[in-house]
């Protein structure tokens, strides 16, 4: 679904990924790990088109997007759920929530939506004409996802969501990210927590230095000697 | 007391126009961090537009608005894609210099087009005049408060009800999430863009009646509308309102009970001490 | 920018050019003589902007303020008091320097960034502006008259037109050597240090409010004693124009046109634009009064799109490549 071949993208001269290629199919759940720094952000900041790849190509669907517009890319199905939830704070949750499913491909059905997202989430219900700032940072991250949900993904690439969070939280929001998956959304993953990770992908990436340095199904990733010494602290 | 009264009245009713020219410069502000020092001179284009459309066709400035508006909202629309688009970002400092040149041009366009004898526009309702209490108000102020008052609350239903709206706001608060969520970015900057010249052509037509024009006046509209806008806090759609009625208010007292130049110079002096004390302006909570 | 400025001081061209300037007046018809002499007024506004606008990259729109005082006032000082034009200068000067610190001290106060100290400087000019219209003593709307010129120096009179242009010409190159010391002194590096990241500069114990008001006062003595000088050389305090924000912004633009943060910017632009500028008044004045203007905002415009440096770095980089 997703094809990323030979990236090389950074910031003004400071390079950041260097020939990274990577894939992602129909239904997957996919694991992209790294220390800080490693260039996990850039890469996925490429795919949502708010970075523009120096060289490289990506394609979605077969169909090449690697300098399309990052509203353009949203309408394609393909949603950032972002790093540190950037949620509209000053806005309600319902205005949030609207927002999510603004594009031309997700309006017509925004009202079914909005009544799943609701479901899934409940204490949104509670707060919804609430300012999303007034959430704490596992209720934001609700409805960070729920505006993914809003936008009718196909594909949801989540940046660290369980960053900042409380362990019940961490859990609650993995567990989502299950169900989501199992009905049937295509899922690329980034995370710092790497033992959450390998229990739910399928497969992973590990980036380091703005590199693939090792790719795999998890079980070969997780035993891999240099992921064991490098985010497991073995 | 009925000198006071007619003042007051007065400089409410012109603060709901200095209002609305107010928010058109919010809302730019607020989506694309741009304050444009030739925001006035673009209400001058406005209205000597208004003033052509008079000599030609005899056409009422209430009437003309409804061509001044879209070809306002257009020239708007082409300043900002064209020229100041590529600059945006990069330097601040550049769209200040950018946009003082445009007062540039627009100012002397206007003197070399038009001369720089001081013009006026007759409305059908210039000199009507009508009794408030015993206050003798003329009638051009009423439609201006009255208009403005509907657009600003048009505005507000926009910005709070609509996907448009939303959209400006998500852009406010943060330009990369608005992104991510599928929103046009520059579409909405560019649109907003147009949308608050274009709101000039309608204060300007609204200002017309009475007034008298000449190329030069639009820097001491900008230098009002910025005033303004301070007051408001840059980008507190109540606030900005707010703005308008004070600046309006003490505009009007100072000139009839002050003499000269001071009078001149109250609303300036309360900008400098309402900002002392509030410094991130009349609703800020900084 | 540094090594640039320190450059200059070396370069023949900068040494030539003066001398060029100064034998002037001693060949150039007098038509052409007012022209040069104007481009040194202006020469001498945008250096003493760029201390503000340029060293310590923030737009001021005040500068008219402190023009129209240095005219206006100095002029008051003689015609209603008697005060011996030298001093009058020096006093206006005083005013100017001290209502800079004052506007710099404001803007620290509101502290809005950038926009804010265009906007707040503006509306000083503004106010400055309605003063000068609004007080007969500052001469009103109908400006100041000055006595006939007779040659008198020690009453502030210059004889001919030769005198005031090599004393303008004084001014315009303290103007300079001005800008150049503040870039060899701490100042300057503060000043820098304020340009590139205010915060950080407060961080690592920049005085900001101190540099940016000491800087402000500097550029605003520097342009009340051109103004003083201009508004003698004219015999006419014209308060529409020495007092009017409008001056500020052909400062602006002249400045920018030819580089802010180019040693030679403000002598390229307002040395190459303003002679160009009155020809056009002269031949196209009466029939489109303003045209030189229009120019220049469209120039500007230009300018900001294709050469964001402004024309001096341009100019330099082509006479390295034709030396090359």
């Amino acid at each position: 679904m997703i094809e990323i071949e030979s990236l090389v993208a950074g910031y003004g001269q400071v390079p950041v990924l260097h020939d990274v290629s990577l894939k992602v199919a129909q239904g997957e759940l996919v694991g992209l790990l790294g220390a800080n720094n490693a260039g996990k952000s850039t890469l996925i900041n490429c795919l949502s088109g708010t970075v523009r790849p120096r060289q490289g190509r990506i394609r979605f669907k077969g169909e090449d997007i690697t300098n399309l517009a990052p509203h353009k890319i949203v309408d394609l199905g393909m949603i950032q759920v972002p790093e540190g939830r950037l949620v509209f704070p000053q806005m309600s949750i319902r205005d949030n929530l609207m927002l999510g499913g603004i594009s031309a491909r997700a309006r017509k059905q925004r009202r079914q939506r909005l009544e799943q997202v609701l479901e899934t989430f409940p204490r949104l219900q509670e707060r919804l004409d609430q300012h999303a700032g007034t959430l704490s940072g596992g209720e934001q991250q609700m409805l960070a996802i729920g505006r993914g949900m809003m936008a009718g993904a196909e594909v949801l690439m989540l940046d660290e969501p369980s960053l900042g969070l409380s362990p019940l939280f961490v859990q609650y929001i993995f567990e989502t990210i299950a169900k989501m998956h199992r009905m049937g959304l295509t899922i690329l993953l980034v995370e710092q927590n790497s033992s959450l990770t390998f229990r739910h992908a399928s497969r992973c990436y590990v980036l380091e230095q703005g590199r693939v340095a090792i790719d795999g199904p998890t079980e070969v990733v997780r035993n891999h000697p240099a992921t064991r010494k490098a985010y497991l602290g073995m | 007391m009925d000198m006071l009264a007619q003042a007051l009245i007065q400089g409410f009713l012109i603060g709901g126009t200095y209002g609305l020219v107010a928010l058109g410069l919010g809302l730019i502000y607020s989506v694309s961090n741009i304050v444009s020092f030739a925001h006035g001179d673009f209400m001058s284009l406005a209205m000597y537009l208004s003033v052509s459309l008079f000599a030609a066709f005899a056409m009422d400035p209430y009437v003309s608005v409804f061509i001044t508006f879209p070809v306002l909202a257009l020239v708007g629309w082409g300043l900002y894609y064209f020229i100041l688009r590529p600059v945006i970002g990069s330097n601040s400092l550049m769209i200040i210099q950018l946009t003082l040149g445009l007062t540039f041009l627009l100012q002397n366009g206007l003197l070399m087009v038009y001369g720089g004898q001081m013009l006026r526009v007759p409305s059908m309702v210039e000199s009507k005049l009508f009794l408030m209490g015993d206050t003798v108000m003329r009638w051009p102020l009423l439609i201006a408060f009255i208009a403005s008052l509907a657009l600003s609350a048009l505005l507000y239903l926009m910005l709070t009800r609509t996907d448009f709206g939303r959209q400006i706001r998500a852009v406010n608060q943060n330009p990369k999430a608005a992104a991510l969520m599928g929103v046009n970015v520059t579409q909405v900057r560019t649109l907003v863009f147009a949308l608050g010249i274009a709101l000039l052509a309608v204060a300007g037509s609204l200002l017309l009646p009475g007034a008298t024009l000449q190329p030069g006046m639009g820097l001491r509209y900008t230098v009002i509308t910025l005033l303004i806008l301070v007051l408001g806090g840059m980008s507190n759609f109540i606030g900005i309102l707010l703005g308008g009625y004070i600046i309006g208010l003490s505009e009007a007292v100072g000139t009839t009970f002050l003499s000269g130049v001071s009078g001149m110079i109250l609303p300036y002096a309360l900008f400098i001490v309402i900002m002392l004390f509030r410094p991130a302006g009349l609703l800020g909570s900084r | 920018m540094k090594p640039e400025f320190f450059g200059i001081l070396r370069s023949p061209v900068l040494w030539l050019a003066l001398v060029f300037t100064a034998v002037l007046p001693l060949w150039l018809p007098s038509y052409y003589l007012h022209m040069a002499t104007l481009a040194l007024v202006y020469v001498g506004f945008a250096y003493a902007w760029n201390i503000v606008g340029g060293l310590t990259g923030q737009v001021s729109l005040a500068h008219s303020l402190f023009v129209g005082i240095g005219a206006m006032l100095a002029s008051a000082l003689l015609l209603r008091l008697g005060i011996n034009m030298w001093v009058g200068m020096l006093i206006a000067a005083l005013v100017s320097g001290m209502a800079g610190a004052v506007i710099a001290w404001v803007d620290y106060r509101f502290r809005l960034g950038h926009l804010s100290f265009a906007l707040i400087t503006l509306a000083f000019a503004e106010v400055g502006e309605l003063v000068v219209l609004g007080w007969d003593f500052l001469g009103g709307a109908s400006g100041l008259y000055l006595p006939k010129d007779q040659g008198n120096l020690q009453s502030f009179q210059f004889g001919g037109s030769s005198g005031y242009f090599w004393f303008l010409m004084l001014l315009a190159v303290l103007a300079l050597g001005v800008n150049l010391a503040i870039l060899n002194s701490p100042l300057g590096f503060f000043l820098r240090a304020i340009r590139g990241n205010e915060g950080a500069a407060q961080a690592v114990g920049v005085n900001v409010l101190r540099n940016k008001m000491l800087a402000m006062a500097i550029s605003a003595v520097l342009c009340s004693l051109i103004g003083t000088a201009y508004a003698r050389y004219l015999t006419f305090a014209d308060p529409y124009l020495l007092a009017s924000p409008n001056l500020t912004i052909e400062i602006v633009l002249l400045a920018t046109i030819g580089g802010v943060s180019s040693a030679f910017g403000p002598l390229v632009g307002a040395g190459l634009l303003i002679p160009i500028g009155e020809m056009l008044r002269g031949h196209f004045g009466s029939m489109l009064p303003g045209l030189h203007y229009f120019i220049y905002g469209l120039l500007l415009v230009v300018v900001i799109i294709a050469l964001p440096q402004g024309l001096a770095p341009a100019f330099s980089r082509l006479y390295r490549r034709f030396s090359n």
